[in-house]
């Protein structure tokens, strides 16, 4: 198998180099190397966009959770429908402030509507976590799936520099448009991958029998583990039944939002040519094919799994029995699971340096940088990162999975300042920040990071990981939104907020949404939440029973499948109708006309239109310069 | 957007649909050849088709058609198939009598789908006369009756 595996791998690889040739040649301006002239392809966000939602799940580690969890855990697929209700809130917004403002990444656009720095940084802190800890952690993963599969034949110390190194041939040659043509046709190929897969695991696997057994350490595999669970949180505090009760779900679906909220997803964004395929990403390909092929065949593969003996690797006996469906078969496998570790490496490395060289060095340190000196400092940031994701990711595996765990519940933190920008003119500065510093303080305290810091410096804290299995994400959010709100409240008028309204102005005159009448409003608005209540909230305990013992039945019906997941196909249904409803009835992700006006969000005089270089920065340079 | 771009922006699709799709087919077809028999060969022809009708769908939304290279790539593919159609089924007497049914077959829908398209696309005159080899033997280029 080892000989199959590297034959597809490489010529995914040779893949990925042609097509960043290919797109090296067709580039005009070394400028469009960073940002792909802002026309990256609509069908390239589509693919993309998929792609990396699917791969900030982690296919991998989503597999390992349903094995280990059963249907508690499957449960989270429905999250995908949540994540998409983000980008509906979002995306077409964000794009178009960007248009009317001429803005090309998410740190100048709200750093500038906001006039704060401190937002920017936060912005490229969190940057940092996708680009390096998140990106190490993902390429420590394929090296050791690649280890695992081969029998040892490839040591993961191989397999993690050769796939950094081609990654790394890829986007330094291709730039951000051959990043994107390549992570597409791997979001492509890994959602196909995944719908094939269910085909095969429902003809050659055993199905949902593993359901039917009842696992020794007392969880429960096919229900969920009661609403919430009063205990200390992980490692402290084992929850009876599972983790994953219906808070826990709510609050790590929310956690997932913090992948379209992030700096690089962003970006993609920004960087579409047209306003078309924002919908058609939302609806179709992530809350309907995304989350409905992961709802059902992550089941199956899971119980696959789960049988595997203890001490062996997890994923061996499942592709032992997959061989007896074609030598292929385990190849595909594996290759689905890779290439959307690589979508997260190469996504979130590109994504980086693009931002890093724009936001910093252009920005800050060398302001007078021509285009093809910005092309050298992009490709010198790439090469600097893949580095580092390297060395990271074959020496330091276990502290990147640690700071990579912090990753999307900051990432989520942005969300009021998102709601600022797009919808809600009244959020201040003030808010968001003093938002912000809450939400980051209760993240990190609930994440191993600030856990293992606090505890290895000072005394044990009386609380472990996600406390009251409530997700990191959900602690901060909810400070994080009722600081803000408050501060806001306070602070909302005054000189700020008229720079603020003129971009909400435009939005009004010109890019209504058509949510309707009040009443259609309100019945949408309640139609979502109450899904979300439903689904992924207190309201999914019901699903453990709803379809097995029906309410006032008094009787037990034989279903062939958990009630649970019937509860999940169900709701899933709804959320795809819910996200069409948004997106394309009420327009919130369709953009009838390109922005005609333009709008300079800082006023002249104002220190973040000055753009000077700090001070510090300044003398830094001027010493190595001047040697 | 210039011209060499939007060329580039299809090419990527075309490359995308096909890798996909393609990848699929072939682990089909290693699988039709193995235990999986009939249904998989039907599979893995399908989706062949279906990367052929997600070629056609973006060369209608870049307004364009198949390029010479494709047209080129696509017989040599197809011939090749054909060739070693005929190979196995001489020299590989299990495979004639398992698997000769379900590749003929095969071979037939996606020569019936490429007709069907061309039918479709350019109608039947132009079809016919693409494939009038006799016309092209008349003096004057066949114009003269």
């Amino acid at each position: 198998m080892t000989t199959l595996i590297v034959t597809v791998l490489g010529f995914f690889f040779a893949y990925g180099i042609y097509i960043a040739a290919r797109s090296a040649r067709a580039e005009g301006r070394p400028e469009t190397f960073l940002d792909a002239g802002l026309e990256v392809p609509p069908w390239g966000y589509i693919f993309a966009g998929t792609g990396v939602v699917l791969a900030g799940l982690n296919l991998n580690d989503h597999f390992l959770l349903v094995a280990r969890y059963g249907l508690q855990a499957g449960h989270l697929a429905v999250g995908l429908v949540l994540v998409a209700l983000c980008g509906a809130l979002v995306q077409k917004r964000l794009w178009l402030a960007a248009r009317i403002t001429r803005l090309r990444t998410l740190g100048e656009l709200v750093g500038e509507y906001f006039g704060s720095v401190a937002i920017r940084i936060y912005l490229l802190f969190v940057l940092f976590l996708f680009s390096v800890p998140l990106a190490a952690y993902c390429l420590a993963e394929t090296g050791v799936l690649v280890s695992a599969a081969s029998g040892g034949d490839i040591p993961a110390s191989l397999a993690i520099w050769v796939t950094a190194f081609f990654l790394f041939l890829g986007s330094v040659i291709g730039g951000w448009r051959g990043v994107i043509y390549g992570v597409a046709a791997q979001g492509f190929l890994a959602l196909t991958l995944l719908v094939f897969m269910g085909g095969v695991t429902a003809t050659t696997l055993d199905g949902l029998a593993f359901l039917s057994q009842s696992p020794a350490d007392g969880t429960l595999w096919d229900r969920v583990p009661g609403v919430a669970q009063f205990t200390d949180g992980i490692g402290k505090e084992t929850p009876a039944g599972g983790v994953w009760t219906t808070v826990a779900i709510l609050t790590f679906a929310l956690a997932l939002g913090g992948l379209v909220l992030s700096p690089g997803f962003a970006f993609l964004g920004i960087t579409t040519s047209t306003r078309k395929g924002f919908a058609f990403m939302q609806v179709w390909m992530t809350a309907g094919l995304a989350a409905g092929a992961l709802l059902l065949v992550s089941p199956v593969i899971g119980a696959e799994i789960a049988a595997a003996p203890d001490g062996s690797s997890p994923f061996a006996p499942l592709l032992s029995r997959l061989a007896s469906a074609g030598q292929l078969v385990p190849v595909a496998f594996l290759l689905m699971l890779v290439i959307s570790l690589q979508i997260a490496v190469a996504f979130y490395v590109a994504s980086g340096a693009s931002i890093a060289t724009s936001e910093l060095v252009t920005r800050y340190m060398l302001p007078e940088l021509s285009g093809s000196q910005e092309k050298l400092a992009a490709r010198v940031a790439l090469a600097s990162i893949y580095l580092c994701i390297a060395m990271a990711a074959t020496f330091a595996p276990l502290g990147a999975a640690v700071f990579s765990s912090l990753a999307l519940s900051l990432s989520v933190q942005l969300l009021p300042a998102y709601l600022g920008l797009c919808w809600l003119p009244w959020i201040s500065r003030s808010g968001v920040l003093a938002g912000l510093v809450l939400g980051i303080i209760l993240v990190v305290f609930m994440e191993p990071p600030g856990l293992i810091a606090f505890e290895g410096l000072f005394i044990e804290l009386p609380w472990g990981r996600w406390p009251l299995t409530i997700h990191s994400a959900g602690w901060g959010l909810a400070f994080n939104l009722a600081a803000c709100l408050l501060v806001s409240f306070f602070t909302r008028s005054g000189a700020e907020r008229e720079r603020r309204q003129r971009l909400h102005d435009e939005f009004a005159a010109n890019y209504r949404a058509e949510i309707g009448g009040r009443a259609a409003s309100g019945a949408m608005w309640s139609l979502t939440l109450t899904w979300a209540f439903l689904a992924l909230g207190p309201g999914a305990i019901l699903g453990n029973t709803f379809f097995s013992q029906p309410i006032l039945a008094g009787t037990t019906v034989t279903l062939g499948v958990p009630s649970l997941l019937v509860w999940q196909v169900m709701f899933w249904f709804l959320g795809v109708f819910i996200v069409w409803w948004l997106a394309y009835r009420a327009r919130m992700s369709i953009v009838d006309a390109a922005p005609r006006h333009t709008i300079v969000l800082a006023p002249r005089g104002n220190r973040l239109e000055r753009q000077p270089t700090p001070a510090w920065i300044s003398r830094l340079l001027g010493r190595l310069a001047e040697r | 957007m210039d011209r060499s771009t939007r060329s580039l922006d299809r090419h990527a699709l075309v490359m995308a649909i096909w890798l996909a799709f393609g990848f699929v087919g072939l682990v089909l077809f290693d699988r039709g050849l193995g235990a999986g028999g009939v249904p998989a060969i039907a599979a893995a022809f399908g989706m062949v088709l279906a990367a052929f009708a997600g070629h056609i769908v973006v060369n209608a939304a870049y307004g364009t058609t198949f390029t010479r290279g494709e047209l080129a790539l696509g017989l040599v593919l197809y011939a090749t198939g054909l060739v070693a159609l005929g190979v196995a089924t001489l020299f590989s007497p299990d495979f004639a009598t398992r698997h000769f049914l379900a590749f003929s077959l095969g071979f037939l829908a996606v020569f019936a789908g490429v007709i069907f398209y061309m039918v479709t696309h350019f109608g039947v005159r132009r079809v016919f006369t693409a494939f009038d080899a006799i016309r092209d033997f008349r003096p004057h280029g066949g114009d003269t009756p």
